[in-house]
């Protein structure tokens, strides 16, 4: 290595243009980016969907997608170009130089392997010179260093025993097995709960502290950038906007489209509780649940002899939802938030004490039922690209949903059904011509648009939406959600407001429900519990949240 | 700067309808139902046929007026004729019968994704126990207790086929069945009947539409294969299967073509069927067409 490889950024990227060749014509991906990255630093680079940072990442990585091609521009690793580098050494850098971590770990691991042997296969193909006990002790270092406990046990394990933070740090671990000096990581955290989120942040910040390490940290999450980036690059539409030390970015973003990215992310309000605000069940409940349990398995044959013991998913659940008003419901994954919502639909059964809709009890221990709750509640998804049939037009959607709700004695003609869905989609933002298009033609906000006009149209008693922004960009997020509370506030609609956000549940709910394990937690007003609740859960969950700034 | 990845191939964006053997295809079709109006002779009508010139080789000029391309079988029909007539029959029995058994393999599929419990239960073991018989054995006692016939034929390719479709159906809708839009379209009072055949149906159909021409061409093959056991079609109506049976006791006297182009003909419309089976699926996909 030369004196002037020394002086050089461990990363340079100049002018790099990526194009996207499809048979007709030719898309840019990335335009003239430049940035570079030093030794023991953290560049994020942050953008919404199809900004082309993953692209960009993957340029880096030396894997770029079919049909996308490097146009113009180079990359520097330590003063060489790789684009003169020839493919076979170009395959040696990656995981000595260059590793990568990607965004779901249970996509990046074989569930047919044991970690272990995953980790000693990555280690013996970089290494081939170490014996097979020396393998094993690194793969075990390693799996220290990442900080699994009980390093030794855990290498005989299936991806599928551990926990979704333990996998990832597994990824990270099969990452550090070639030493390498850069790790690109596209949204390592995205796929995990925030309290999770958090200590594989603390891992990843901890290798760069302790062992000089660089990573391009891709994200889209503004959180993850102000944790643990040094520098920021912003991406609009494959060029970048901005570039900067982070904490002066977050501060003074001075390009509009950070300002307004900024500006979009949630935030936890400080809250001064206001001693004289109302209780919870001081308004009226449009819907009461007392006592709402579900269990898995139990049912078998082995009950007689006392063996299969049922598996609870939730446990004594009650809350009352109040009219137009809305009720949000907070946890981690696998706390049962999704499952009351099922249940609530329609789509589940479950034993409870009393339901009551609107005064009239309900029956839910059977799906499909007469006087079950199936078409008095509506739901929005998480994700609407799978929420809404591929198939159908976004005019046989909604023209299907309107007439098959549509009470007796109401006009169900071609014209009128196709009035009510017009006048819902335009209350929503969205355009008759919309209306002949199929799914995969609209963008994720559009999609959600029509699943809110879906939901609507069937004229609930209660809407419920689960996670429905938490697929979404950040900017179309806030789009969406400001949406969603004026229609509550026009229709005088009833919801439930599932999420794992609790800046946004705050943002947008009345009451609030804590979660945990499929019991409830903690409860009360939505000013009680992120003012004044001292369950130590609660303020687990909202410490957890990154903090983008105290300001 | 030059392009530097050589990993770079742009996927096919276009509906390629004229490849060849699209072409074929839509040829053997056509044939098929002009055969009368192509054919110089009707083989199922004896009095168009010489006797004295059986077993003709290819280009002999005929007493009729017209020359026989492909020879004359043992009994002196024209093989090009019995190609051109063997292939209605073989496209008819092979297409109808690939057609009910997808129908019917699929709403099976498709019910049992859909209700899961028992009537899963009950249909996939009828699909297991079905698909551990072999095909050919299962073809025979079909066509043994049913007796010979067209009808009998398809009816035995139907019972041999159905349950591909159904198994290779239930899992795509299995997976479909649990998706959102699914869900969201069971909140609604919607009867079952119209969940499962506007959405759940038409979304789980793909596999079956890329079974369906390997099917058909595996259709084309057994019925050959059932009649060159004797067991197909009845003789007086010649399909391309019996036609290459016919000639087979031939072929050790030298007489090569009675077999070989009728079973050339069968080779080049099945591989035509299996090309064509893939342009198929993607015109049937919403995402491949408006790209």
């Amino acid at each position: 290595m030369t004196a002037e490889n020394h002086t050089a950024p461990l990363l340079e990227v100049s002018e790099l243009s990526l194009v996207y060749r499809g048979a007709s014509r030719s898309l840019p991906i990335v335009r003239n980016v430049n940035f570079s990255l030093d030794h023991g630093e953290v560049l994020g680079i942050i953008g919404e969907s199809g900004a082309g940072k993953s692209s960009i990442g993957n340029a880096v990585i030396g894997l770029l997608a079919p049909g996308i091609a490097q146009t113009a521009g180079t990359i520097r690793l330590e003063g060489t170009a790789l684009e003169a580098v020839d493919g076979e050494a170009r395959r040696a850098l990656r995981g000595r130089a260059i590793a990568s971590i990607f965004q779901d770990p249970s996509s990046s691991l074989d569930p047919l392997m044991t970690v272990g042997a995953q980790l000693d296969e990555t280690i013996a193909a970089l290494s081939p010179e170490l014996s097979r006990s020396d393998v094993r002790a690194r793969a075990i270092q390693l799996l220290e260093r990442v900080g699994i406990p009980d390093a030794p046990r855990r290498h005989h394990s299936y991806p599928h025993q551990l926990s979704g933070g333990q996998r990832q740090r597994i990824v990270i671990a099969m990452a550090l097995a070639g030493a390498p000096s850069l790790i690109v990581a596209d949204e390592p955290t995205s796929a995990l709960d925030a309290t999770v989120q958090k200590q594989i942040l603390h891992v990843l910040k901890g290798l760069v502290q302790d062992h000089g390490l660089s990573i391009l940290l891709i994200t889209h999450d503004m959180g993850v950038i102000a944790e643990i980036a040094d520098r920021v690059v912003v991406m609009k539409d494959g060029a970048v906007i901005e570039q900067g030390a982070t904490a002066a970015l977050l501060q003074a973003p001075q390009d509009p489209y950070t300002q307004r990215l900024l500006a979009a992310v949630p935030k936890l309000r400080s809250v001064h509780p206001d001693p004289a605000s109302p209780g919870v069940g001081a308004r009226e409940p449009i819907l009461v649940v007392e006592n709402l349990s579900k269990s898995f398995g139990g049912r078998s044959i082995l009950d007689l002899f006392g063996a299969g013991k049922p598996h609870f998913a939730l446990r004594d659940i009650g809350f009352r939802v109040p009219r137009a008003g809305v009720l949000g419901i907070v946890g981690e994954s696998g706390s049962g938030k999704s499952t009351i919502g099922r249940i609530l639909a329609g789509l589940e059964s479950a034993e409870a004490d009393r339901i009551e809709l609107d005064g009239q009890r309900c029956d839910i221990s059977h799906r499909n039922r007469a006087g079950s709750l199936l078409g008095r509640v509506q739901m929005i998804f998480q994700d609407p690209s799978s929420a809404l049939n591929p198939r159908l037009t976004v005019a046989q959607a909604l023209t299907e949903c309107a007439r098959a709700t549509a009470p007796a004695g109401e006009d169900t003609s071609q014209a009128a059904v196709r009035a009510r869905v017009i006048e819902t989609i335009e209350r929503l933002g969205l355009q008759t011509l919309h209306l002949d298009r199929f799914p995969h033609q609209l963008s994720g906000g559009q999609k959600q648009r029509v699943c809110i006009a879906r939901a609507l149209l069937a004229r609930p008693k209660i809407v419920i939406a689960d996670e429905p922004t938490s697929a979404l960009d950040v900017s179309v997020q806030a789009e969406i959600l400001a949406l969603l509370k004026e229609t509550v506030a026009e229709n005088r609609l009833s919801m439930i407001f599932i999420s794992h956000d609790l800046a946004v549940v705050q943002d947008i709910c009345d009451d609030v429900c804590v979660m945990r394990n499929g019991r409830i937690e903690d409860y009360g007003s939505s000013d009680f519990i992120f003012g004044q609740s001292e369950n130590p859960y609660t303020r687990h969950l909202i410490d957890a949240r990154p903090k983008i700034l105290a300001a | 700067m030059e392009i530097i990845n050589t990993m770079t191939r742009a996927p096919r964006r276009f509906l390629p309808v004229l490849t060849l053997p699209n072409a074929i295809l839509a040829l053997f079709v056509m044939a098929a139902l002009a055969a009368p109006l192509l054919a110089p002779q009707n083989p199922y009508d004896l009095l168009q046929i010489l006797g004295w010139e059986a077993s003709s080789p290819p280009g002999t000029m005929s007493g009729n007026g017209y020359r026989y391309w492909l020879g004359t079988d043992g009994l002196g029909r024209d093989i090009a004729s019995c190609i051109l007539f063997g292939l209605r029959i073989s496209l008819l029995v092979s297409v109808i019968s690939a057609a009910v058994a997808a129908a019917l393999g699929l709403t099976l599929g498709v019910a049992a994704a859909y209700f899961g419990g028992w009537v899963d239960a009950v249909i996939m073991r009828v699909v297991d126990l079905q698909l551990s018989l072999p095909t050919m054995l299962v073809a025979l006692i079909a066509i043994v207790t049913l007796g010979p016939g067209v009808d009998r034929i398809i009816l035995a390719l139907i019972i041999v086929q159905w349950a591909t479709y159904a198994r290779v159906v239930r899992s795509v809708a299995l997976s479909e069945a649990g998706k959102p839009y699914i869900d969201a379209v069971r909140t609604m009072p919607l009867s079952r009947g119209r969940i499962i055949l506007r959405h759940l149906l038409p979304n789980s159909i793909a596999p079956a539409i890329t079974l369906l021409p390997i099917e058909i061409g595996h259709a084309v093959a057994l019925e050959a294969t059932l009649s060159f056991l004797g067991l197909g079609v009845p003789m007086d109506q010649p399909s391309l299967g019996s036609t290459v049976a016919n000639g087979f006791q031939y072929l050790l006297t030298g007489q090569y073509w009675i077999s070989l182009f009728p079973g050339i003909a069968l080779f080049t419309l099945i591989a035509a069927i299996n090309f064509s089976g893939e342009d198929i699926r993607r015109l049937w996909d919403p995402r491949s067409r408006s790209l």
